[in-house]
């Protein structure tokens, strides 16, 4: 149900002071220039107290202090002790830090992750916006989507094992079709220091492009139709269409997709781990498999919680800027105009 | 305070009600947690264990235990068997397997945190067993425990092959014992004999010598051998597999193998001044960077580059599926893989067309500072062991597991069925096992026993490797530097040097 009230004046002291002065009500409204405020009343209950909504999420929040919070302290703890789950930690004087600075394998483990993140990220996003443009003038748009997004539904370590056994140098498909088509020698993809990286990637973009293209298809129905019409009347073509008004609306999707796909490449592992583990020659040995060597196979835990820090805070650094990007001038285009 | 739906669930149970139905779905929830989580029963007649020995054995009935090892063919086996260990003591196994990295790190988590979630481990000589030794039970508390079943013949070293009980059963610390050998995987060498019969006649005539395999082949010749079939393919007949290829792949452990086969059968070079088969937990500074080990690693990589050119991808298993596909006439390989070989559907080198033979000799020219030119052959000694965390009574209960898998016949019955390795002398005095070492064979790992249990894992062949806690971390510094060696991002004299700064780092010596 509907009702009409006037700013600072209640309903029925309108209707008492129109009698007042013999007139309609509407006529006193505007000759005393009372505004008309448009009212829905949602409930015949009370609205929820912000005390009410802080008690429901209270489980929450307590469940969440205790699986992050707690960790997260105790690796900030563990950093800084040679640590023994069974005779007790011992502080070793920053050792775990001071190694830090000296090692090869982390520094060669950072540049390969952002070599490898940044790879990644620009055939992603390339190929998942140019994807997303054909499907969306597709009339088999559905139908293509969910053939395009089933690499997305695999488990990391499924694919990995998938594409493993397709670059495999005796039997594998791929490996195969790539010899044949002279690109490859005898050698693998993935047993080349040169190429093993590529192998990675392509695996990566095979699986989560697929991610890029669903975000960019959903940013692309929301394009303003008047933009785009105006801007055919004034005699657009389709590329200037593209760029100056359907790019620019798809910006802060693309920014989501980036800050996603950013933060999973920063905690990538699985699925190199079936198909190089690292190597060859240190050649895939990005950051987070550095540190799993670190952690699991060495069991130098405290050494691997400060890696694990550094790798932490640089995440929240860089998806930081990634969201000041998003909360800029050009990043809200689209959330205003929509 | 809260507002209160209509139709509150509550409204139509009451508050009480409702609450017990709350704890009891919590309750529910809690039990079946822990009974997944802790899924160990243990149940001990301690007066009927006196009574007679089929009373010992059944002394633990009804209980149950947890055993993770690898995935070799000796795990898979004992689990085809397990009925019969479930029919002798009325004790239940689960035999949990994956590949011995994921058993590492499984075993590490579970020792070093005070776990006992398997009771039992698969004890690998050094990737488990050095970093975790202390923390396994020493099962000389049980050897002469009347309490309990025992083997007739016994485990003192002599009832197990030479160096075995060394190698995966004791750490640092002379006497205790921490495993029984229960599987083991020695390195020879596997060639194509049909092959080496059909090109002999013209490598001899170029070098002189009969291209053949016998204990007395050295690395010089397996580089040359190598060579001669690249250069055959190349020339056009593709027909000509690759001559040799190398163990390089991503698993460090058998990367640092390959090269320490070459490295001690030059001199018998180890990388640490200690004795390797009861090892140091305070190893020193290494050898590495000397002029042998910059001598060898020129040599590895210069039979690298006359090999298979995946080398860098080719770990121990798709090594041997290159082998089986026809691809190379040559590999060192591990004992294990003979079954797979012999397998006529799934290898081309199968039917009579391999030869087996000790691992190749030093080339007397190539060490550098005198010492003794031996077939160096190193293994994958795999013990089974007991949990040090576990109750005394879990302990109990795997001791009468652990010595029924290590026993005579089982070992006899894994060799039969799945193709395993034994590690009991005995085994070998079987008349089935020792007629099943000439072809035709029912038992295809028998044929590889002359060059492995004859001649290779005898000293003064035997090499094991360094025994020390940073072993993990030196085997992946060691297969990172060959491989970039290899690679040919490193000179030979670079990489010995970056193997010694950083295994001296890793060992504490800076």
């Amino acid at each position: 149900m509907q009702t009409t009230l006037t700013n600072g004046i209640a309903e029925g002291q309108l209707t008492n002071a129109a009698k007042l002065a013999n007139v309609s009500k509407d006529q006193f409204r505007m000759s005393n220039g009372i505004r008309v405020i448009d009212y829905q009343p949602t409930s015949r209950h009370a609205a929820p107290s912000n005390r009410y909504y802080l008690w429901l999420i209270l489980p929450a929040v307590i469940v969440l202090a205790c699986i992050t919070l707690y960790p997260f302290f105790w690796l900030i703890w563990m950093s800084f002790h040679k640590v023994d789950m069974m005779r007790g930690d011992i502080w070793n004087n920053f050792a775990n830090w001071r190694r830090l600075l000296g090692d090869r394998s982390f520094g060669n483990g950072w540049y390969l992750l952002l070599k490898y993140s940044a790879m990644c990220m620009i055939m992603e996003v390339g190929l998942g916006v140019l994807l997303a443009v054909i499907l969306n003038r597709s009339k088999y748009e559905k139908a293509l989507v969910t053939l395009f997004l089933m690499p997305m539904m695999m488990a990391p370590v499924v694919a990995g094992l998938v594409w493993y056994y397709l670059y495999n140098s005796t039997f594998g498909w791929y490996h195969w079709l790539m010899q044949s088509a002279g690109i490859l020698g005898e050698k693998s993809i993935l047993g080349d220091t040169g190429t093993a990286m590529w192998g990675i990637v392509i695996v990566d973009v095979w699986q989560w492009t697929p991610l890029i293209i669903l975000i960019t298809l959903a940013g692309m129905k929301r394009v303003p139709r008047d933009q785009l019409e105006a801007s055919m009347v004034d005699g657009a073509g389709d590329w200037r269409n593209f760029f100056q008004i359907t790019l620019p609306n798809l910006y802060p999707f693309l920014l989501i997709a980036i800050l996603l796909r950013f933060m999973d490449n920063f905690r990538f592992i699985d699925a190199l781990l079936v198909l190089t583990g690292g190597g060859p020659a240190n050649s895939t040995k990005i950051l987070p498999t550095y540190l799993f060597d670190v952690s699991f196979q060495f069991f130098k835990l405290g050494r691997g919680a400060a890696i694990a820090l550094t790798l932490l805070l640089v995440t929240i650094i860089l998806g930081m800027i990634l969201v000041k990007v998003f909360e800029s001038p050009a990043g809200k285009v689209n959330q205003e105009g929509n | 305070m809260f507002y209160i739906p209509k139709d509150a669930i509550y409204k139509k149970v009451s508050r009480r009600d409702f609450l017990k139905m709350g704890g009891g779905a919590a309750t529910a929830l809690g039990a079946g947690s822990i009974a997944l989580g802790l899924s160990s029963v243990i149940n001990r007649r301690p007066v009927y264990a006196q009574s007679s020995d089929a009373a010992k054995w059944k002394q633990y009935e009804g209980s149950k235990l947890v055993f993770m090892s690898e995935n070799t063919p000796p795990s898979f086996a004992i689990r085809d068997n397990l009925k019969t260990f479930y029919d002798l003591t009325g004790i239940e196994v689960e035999i949990l397997t994956d590949d011995l990295p994921v058993v590492q790190q499984k075993v590490g988590i579970d020792l070093r945190g005070g776990n006992s979630d398997f009771h039992l481990n698969y004890i690998q000589d050094k990737p488990i067993g050095s970093p975790f030794a202390d923390y396994y039970e020493d099962l000389n508390k049980y050897t002469g425990d009347n309490t309990l079943p025992q083997d007739p013949e016994g485990y003192g070293e002599d009832v197990w092959f030479e160096n075995f009980q060394k190698a995966c059963g004791v750490f640092y610390e002379a006497g205790r014992i921490v495993a029984f050998p229960y599987d083991c995987a020695v390195a020879c060498s596997f060639y194509r004999q049909d092959l080496f019969e059909k090109l002999s006649k013209d490598f001899e005539s170029e070098h002189g010598y009969r291209m053949e395999f016998t204990a007395d082949t050295t690395w010089k010749h397996v580089y040359e051998y190598a060579a001669f079939f690249k250069k055959v393919r190349e020339g056009g007949n593709s027909d000509i597999p690759y001559g040799y290829a190398q163990h390089q792949g991503s698993f460090a452990w058998t990367t640092q193998l390959d090269i320490q086969r070459m490295l001690f059968s030059h001199g018998r070079w180890t990388e640490f001044d200690v004795d390797d088969t009861l090892g140091s937990k305070d190893p020193g500074k290494t050898k590495w960077g000397d002029a042998q080990s910059v001598a060898v690693m020129t040599k590895f990589k210069e039979q690298a580059d006359v090999s298979h050119p995946d080398n860098l991808a080719n770990g121990t298993l798709e090594l041997n599926t290159v082998y089986q596909a026809g691809q190379i006439a040559m590999q060192v390989q591990y004992h294990e893989f003979a079954a797979s070989c012999e397998d006529e559907k799934t290898s081309r080198a199968a039917g009579g067309k391999t030869g087996y033979a000790p691992c190749p000799k030093g080339e007397s020219s190539w060490i550098v500072g005198g010492g003794q030119a031996v077939n160096g052959t190193n293994c994958g000694i795999g013990g089974i062991g007991i949990n040090g965390n576990a109750t005394e009574d879990q302990k109990r209960a795997a001791y009468i597991f652990a010595i029924w898998a290590t026993s005579k016949n089982i070992q006899y019955d894994v060799l039969r069925g799945l193709g395993g390795t034994p590690t009991r002398k005995s085994v070998l005095e079987i008349p089935e096992v020792k007629t099943a070492r000439n072809r035709p064979t029912n038992m295809p790992n028998a044929l590889t026993f002359d060059a492995v249990y004859d001649h290779g894992i005898r000293d003064p062949h035997f090499v094991l490797g360094p025994k020390i806690p940073e072993v993990n971390e030196y085997h992946k510094i060691l297969a990172t530097e060959v491989q970039r060696c290899v690679a040919g991002e490193l000179s030979p004299e670079e990489a010995c040097e970056a193997i010694r700064e950083q295994t001296d780092e890793a060992n504490g010596y800076f």
